[in-house]
């Protein structure tokens, strides 16, 4: 990544941060406000960290703009991000999170184990399914009968 | 009851054959985890909180701090043959100890590593079981103004005093406390930051905050960063053994970091990098001959790991005896007794003498089956670095969103999950540190709590925080290490 990509990024992690102080800050107006003895309701604290969060995002832009954030470590390792790599292993979480109620907790871990795995350059897709199938089924096992959670159970049933 | 009276009691306690095995389990797990690289303790007991809620508080947390400072151990074991640091805290023992596997000496420096962890973990026990009861002593004295300011010297130390830059600390504070935020408040009972979404009443879980900053985010973060590099496993050569010059050069840098890691572990400054970096500059300069650092000297390995543990034990002397976390993982053991509705702090001696004491007593006997764990044994734990990586992330995830889903069954904590874990990969990406988040999750609600009790105890009078002479002192503390450095370096310029 250039510098100026990381300065941009920066940038908008900081105005991120600023938005979400100014948020806090409005949303903290619909809390119905009640003090009792101590003249301190429950809007202060909010009040308090909105502004918190709004001054950390103001500075950490303007340190963005004025040549970059202060004191990062060398940066050589972000030259080449993998992209795809990021996006397989979003995919996985979110279908985990889509199928997880129907199609039961072992399927849907091992699906995501498998996109994982592809995510972090694994080709042995036979190898990956067997070893996450075993896996699954057996952490299922484990908290549902011997530690007592309660898992979707879904396609198989045992 | 005297300090020995209460240590014996708590030794029955521990010394019970389920406690033991408690015990046992915490250090083996702890070793584990600390082993493989991607898995540290604050994720290990979040993942563990669900499962554990029904059992007997005692075995548990005994376990917990288990895995605390057995992390600690095995962290040092993956520093020194891959050179890729198991925990944060043992990136100066993969410098060094990493050289001297590479020399074909990591026998001795995995023996060095160890045994500097055991003599650091039982003086450092020693002297938590020495220290707390004085410190609760003090802290009876406490009240909710004493307690806010504490909090607030917490807050600045863990987010300002550590890591390279005090505007990200802060932020990263911020966004924790705004996380701690949302929910029910605790004293009017109306909602807060809700958004009108239901599940979100309860306020948003600390097991999904740190699964999706440790493992979601760490994963995200390695998988687009760092795919291609592939690992150098150094082989365990020749004898594991250390010789007579090596104990002659072990034994003082152990107890000269052990010295160093404990105070910086007491005092709510937390983290365990900065005394390991001091430790290993302090030996460097300490050295007959400073030239061997950087090609593998053994005190480089031996000062830092002894400074690592000893500050990982000392950390649990602000958390047991006032309640306050100042590391990631304390913050998650917290949040682990108030799933029991217990709430560390002076009372809490008074009221469960034979848990706490039964959990100190309990680290004398760890760090004896550690000590065993990570010599004779040592290979075992090193056939865990054999894993590929795509397995061991694979697997991680399986278990991070099993913790998620877990808590109540709902895709909404794994779409929690999901955005957390973006959150951590860009804190990562940008080089913001992650601790504040969990303590200011954790410690903001207490803070605002006792904030409203001494206001409400003053009605409403503002200047109850100055006029305490204890917490006027220790906001004055704060005040100094926030505004003290700029103001210096700008003096010292001019």
């Amino acid at each position: 990544m250039s510098a100026r990509a990381a300065r941009a990024g920066e940038l908008v992690l900081a105005l991120g941060l600023a938005t979400l102080g100014a948020f806090i800050l409005i949303e903290t107006h619909t809390i119905a406000e009640t003090t009792s003895y101590s003249g301190v309701g429950p809007r202060l604290f909010p009040y308090l960290i909105g502004i918190g969060l709004a001054a950390c995002g103001a500075v950490l832009a303007w340190q963005a703009l004025t040549g970059g954030w202060r004191n990062l470590p060398v940066d050589d390792d972000h030259a080449m991000p993998d992209w795809i790599a990021f996006a397989i292993i979003s995919a996985g979480i979110v279908l985990q999170m889509a199928i997880i109620g129907i199609a039961g907790f072992i399927i849907a871990s091992a699906i995501l184990f498998v996109l994982i795995a592809r995510g972090y350059g694994s080709r042995r897709l036979m190898r990956d399914t067997l070893i996450a199938l075993v896996l699954s089924t057996a952490v299922y096992l484990l908290f549902t009968k011997a530690l007592g959670l309660n898992l979707p159970a879904g396609l198989i049933v045992f | 009851m005297d300090t020995f009276g209460s240590l014996l009691a708590g030794f029955g306690v521990a010394l019970t054959l389920k406690n033991l095995m408690w015990g046992f389990c915490g250090v083996t797990l702890g070793t584990a985890i600390g082993v493989l690289p991607g898995v540290g303790p604050a994720l290990t007991i979040a993942l563990l909180l669900p499962a554990t809620a029904n059992l007997d508080p005692t075995g548990a947390l005994i376990m917990f701090a288990g895995i605390y400072y057995g992390a600690m151990f095995g962290g040092s074991t993956t520093s020194i043959l891959l050179n890729t640091p198991g925990e944060s805290a043992t990136i100066v023992t993969a410098m060094e100890g990493n050289l001297m596997a590479k020399r074909g000496r990591a026998g001795p420096a995995l023996a060095t590593a160890a045994i500097g962890s055991f003599v650091a973990g039982t003086i450092a026990t020693l002297l938590l079981t020495l220290v707390a009861p004085i410190v609760v002593e003090l802290a009876l004295k406490f009240g909710p103004a004493e307690y806010f300011a504490v909090m607030v010297l917490a807050f600045t130390t863990v987010s300002a005093v550590l890591g390279a830059s005090v505007a990200r600390g802060l932020a990263s504070l911020f966004i924790g406390l705004a996380i701690g935020l949302v929910g029910l408040d605790s004293q009017t009972g109306q909602a807060r930051f809700t958004l009108g979404i239901p599940e979100l009443l309860d306020g948003i879980d600390v097991v999904v905050v740190a699964v999706g900053l440790f493992a979601v985010g760490e994963t995200l973060y390695i998988a687009t960063y760092f795919n291609r590099e592939a690992d150098r496993l150094e082989t365990m050569r020749g004898s594991i053994w250390m010789s007579r010059s090596d104990w002659r050069r072990s034994w003082k840098p152990w107890l000269r970091g052990t010295a160093l890691g404990f105070p910086f572990g007491t005092i709510p400054a937390g983290g365990a990098e900065i005394p390991t970096f001091l430790s290993y500059a302090l030996e460097k300069k300490l050295s007959k001959d400073a030239s061997e650092f950087g090609k593998g000297a053994i005190e480089g390995v031996a000062g830092p790991e002894a400074a690592n543990n000893a500050s990982a034990t000392g950390t649990l002397v602000p958390l047991l005896t006032l309640g306050l976390p100042t590391t990631a993982t304390a913050a998650i053991i917290l949040a682990a007794f108030q799933q029991w509705g217990l709430q560390p702090g002076p009372l809490l001696f008074e009221t469960q003498p034979l848990l706490i004491w039964g959990l100190i007593a309990s680290m004398y006997i760890g760090n004896v089956i550690l000590l065993i764990l990570n010599l004779p044994l040592v290979g075992i734990w090193v056939k865990l670095l054999e894993i590929p990586r795509p397995l061991l992330y694979a697997g991680i995830l399986v278990f991070a969103t099993l913790g998620a889903y877990g808590l109540r069954n709902s895709w909404f904590d794994l779409l929690l999950l999901y955005i957390v874990g973006l959150l951590g990969f860009l804190m990562r990406r940008f080089d913001m540190p992650v601790a504040p988040v969990l303590v200011g999750m954790i410690l903001g609600p207490l803070a605002e709590q006792q904030f409203r009790r001494a206001l409400a105890i003053s009605q409403g009078d503002l200047s109850v925080f100055v006029a305490h002479p204890i917490s006027a002192t220790v906001l004055a503390i704060t005040a100094v290490i926030l505004f003290g450095p700029p103001i210096w370096r700008r003096l010292a310029t001019r």
